[in-house]
């Protein structure tokens, strides 16, 4: 467990925030995909830490994460202020994989999840294609951050306030249209029904390596206590096994996502 | 600094009276990346039948105010992938951590197969717990350790397949916790711990939903204390044995109420979820107190209370 002091916590808009911890060992092994588990203070008679992709790090020991209020932890933590503290665990999680240089990578990102893949923009040598997909305007974030970073960024919203009119699987087409003859390499974290719709659409367009990060509900955040299981195929007379998503996971392949039938 | 040995009845000596309670410190290897884990009284690791188990259907966990529930539903690799394994008991023999099996199973024959099976292979193995809170699916479902007559049978059964001293779990969800203590020591349990979750459930107004799939599930962590202190006391009158006692321990001064009230030794469970150095502050703790009150010993404080 480590200290996390926090340097900023700032309201990005709306219900999202933003906070940059002081944490360097973390920060020195954090990969894209993998996230920090955080005790957070003041959060009165809740007990267990709250879980949240590391969005970025830099060389001098900050670590960002971008979080949404959507309870009471939540609430606590963007009550607190530069110098305040938090325990902080990890990085945790197995990360998703380094881009390799002659693949376009294409990230598929709805609510925060654009956060949790945004160090991929760092690991690509190619740049890549960010697909940010989510309700309305409100929620679609980092979209400046990876045009910044030279992602085709394009957008879609269930309500058409920002980009298409659709789900961010309406924007595939396009893209296999535009980088038709390019490798692509596909990866994509946010809510569940969107990465168990992409578990069953990838691996039919011929992407069965595509990088899901399927989080879930967690409790230790270490492997300890099968609380934050998800149904991974496998060898055995029932096709599937509970795979714990915060040590086996959060990232699995597309084509190992067990689908109910 | 006190000497924080401890003997249960003869049977077995741990370096201090803090143990992992189990379903809570996975099998240790987990929680090896934090610190030595031979540094605990004992490692209790989560509960193995004699068959591999997908566990139950998700949400399985939901925090509730100053605890949880959880129905995780035993998921678990079996007893053969624990023995040989690399990330099970190979690697606990390795780390000289004590360890203590925690077994369960849906039929009295289940809980005989693992303990015969464990006997076999007992290297390392330094007890066996008892999880009697399982359902007899024999029994329609009922579960073991709410019928005194179930869980006699339950415990002679593995006593006969095992010499390895036993430790029987029981159950809070019972309004008579002596008459249970007594059944189990009688069928040759040679300690009793507790206590287990209580059966609970939360619901999601919102969503107008269980916020498990369980629909019920298992209350644990610092909201269940003084329900544990009282079964604890009450457990401790009724048997001669060692208590091992636990429920929602997360400082050194938990642990000492729950010694002054007669266990001989405790357990740290859901408080590793908020601290994985949890069990080794709570070490730290009771020595602190021991010192800070003039004790030698640990068993000086055993069922202390005043009346
Ligand atoms: C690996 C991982 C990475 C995450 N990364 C981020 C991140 O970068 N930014 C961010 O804002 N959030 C992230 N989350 C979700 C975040 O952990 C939850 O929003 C947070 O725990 C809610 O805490 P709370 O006390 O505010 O709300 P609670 O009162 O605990 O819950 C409020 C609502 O949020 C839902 N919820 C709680 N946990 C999750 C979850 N894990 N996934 C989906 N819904 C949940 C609950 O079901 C409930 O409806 C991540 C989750 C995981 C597992
Ligand atoms: C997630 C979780 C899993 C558990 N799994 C088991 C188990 O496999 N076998 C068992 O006997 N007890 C199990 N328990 C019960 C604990 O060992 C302990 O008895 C109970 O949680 C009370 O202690 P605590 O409040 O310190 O957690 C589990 C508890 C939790 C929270
Ligand atoms: S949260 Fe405990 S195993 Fe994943």
């Amino acid at each position: 467990m480590r200290q996390g002091t926090i340097i900023n916590n700032v309201r990005l808009k709306d219900d999202y925030y933003k906070v940059d911890f002081f944490a360097p060992e973390i920060c020195a092994s954090a990969r894209p995909g993998s996230f920090v588990h955080v005790r957070i203070s003041g959060c009165g008679d809740h007990i267990l830490r709250r879980p949240f992709s590391i969005c970025n790090v830099n060389e001098s020991g900050e670590l960002t994460v971008i979080y949404k209020v959507v309870g009471a932890g939540t609430e606590a933590l963007s009550r607190l202020k530069s110098g305040d503290e938090c325990d902080l665990l990890g990085p945790l999680g197995k990360p998703f994989s380094r881009p390799l240089d002659d693949e376009v990578p294409v990230l598929l990102g709805g609510g925060y999840g654009s956060a949790a893949m945004f160090m991929l923009t760092k690991e690509s040598k190619t740049p890549g294609v960010a697909l940010l997909g989510a309700r309305n305007s409100k929620d679609i974030l980092l979209s400046a951050e990876y045009r910044a970073a030279g992602f085709d960024v394009r957008i879609s919203t269930d309500d058409g306030s920002d980009g298409l009119k659709g789900r961010v699987t309406d924007l595939l087409p396009g893209v296999l249209k535009d980088y038709a003859g390019r490798k692509l390499h596909f990866y994509a974290c946010g809510p569940m029904p969107m990465l168990l719709a992409l578990a069953g659409l990838l691996p039919d367009l011929g992407y069965p390596e595509s990088e899901l990060s399927l989080d879930h509900l967690m409790c230790c955040g270490v492997g300890a206590c099968f609380a934050c299981v998800v149904k991974i195929k496998a060898d055995n007379a029932d096709g599937f096994r509970y795979a714990r998503t915060c040590s086996e996971g959060p990232v699995f392949r597309a084509d190992q996502v067990y689908l109910e039938k | 600094m006190a000497d924080l040995t401890t003997n249960l009845g003869g049977k077995l000596t741990l370096k201090n009276p803090v143990m992992t309670a189990s379903g809570t410190f996975g099998y240790g290897f987990e929680y090896h990346k934090f610190f030595d884990i031979s540094q605990l009284g004992a490692v209790v690791v989560k509960g193995i039948a004699p068959f591999p188990s997908h566990g139950n259907p998700t949400p399985r966990v939901a925090e509730t105010a100053c605890g949880m529930l959880n129905a995780i539903g035993l998921q678990g690799p079996g007893v053969e992938k624990f023995l040989h394994g690399e990330e099970y008991m190979p690697f606990l023999r390795r780390t000289g951590a004590t360890v203590i099996v925690n077994i369960w199973g849906k039929s009295i024959a289940d809980y005989q197969d693992v303990a015969r099976r464990l006997e076999a292979d007992k290297a390392g193995i330094a007890a066996l717990e008892i999880n009697i809170s399982c359902p007899n699916v024999k029994a329609g479902g009922i579960a073991f350790g709410t019928d005194p007559v179930l869980a006699k049978e339950v415990v002679s059964a593995v006593r006969e397949a095992t010499s390895l001293p036993l430790i029987t779990k029981l159950s809070p969800n019972v309004s008579n916790i002596g008459e249970f203590a007594r059944a189990v020591v009688d069928a040759g349990s040679d300690m009793i711990s507790l206590i287990n979750t209580l059966t609970g459930m939360a619901i999601d107004a919102e969503t107008m939903r269980f916020k498990i799939a369980n629909k019920t599930g298992g209350l644990s962590g610092p909201a269940v204390k003084p329900v544990a202190l009282r079964m604890v006391y009450e457990a401790s009158h009724a048997v001669d044995v060692p208590v091992i006692g636990m429920g929602g321990i997360c400082t050194g001064e938990d642990a000492v109420e729950f010694l002054l009230a007669g266990a001989s030794a405790v357990a740290v469970g859901t408080a590793i979820f908020a601290d994985p150095y949890a069990p080794l502050k709570v070490i730290e703790g009771i020595n602190g107190y021991l010192d800070r009150h003039g004790f030698g010993t640990v068993a000086e404080i055993v069922g202390k209370v005043h009346n």
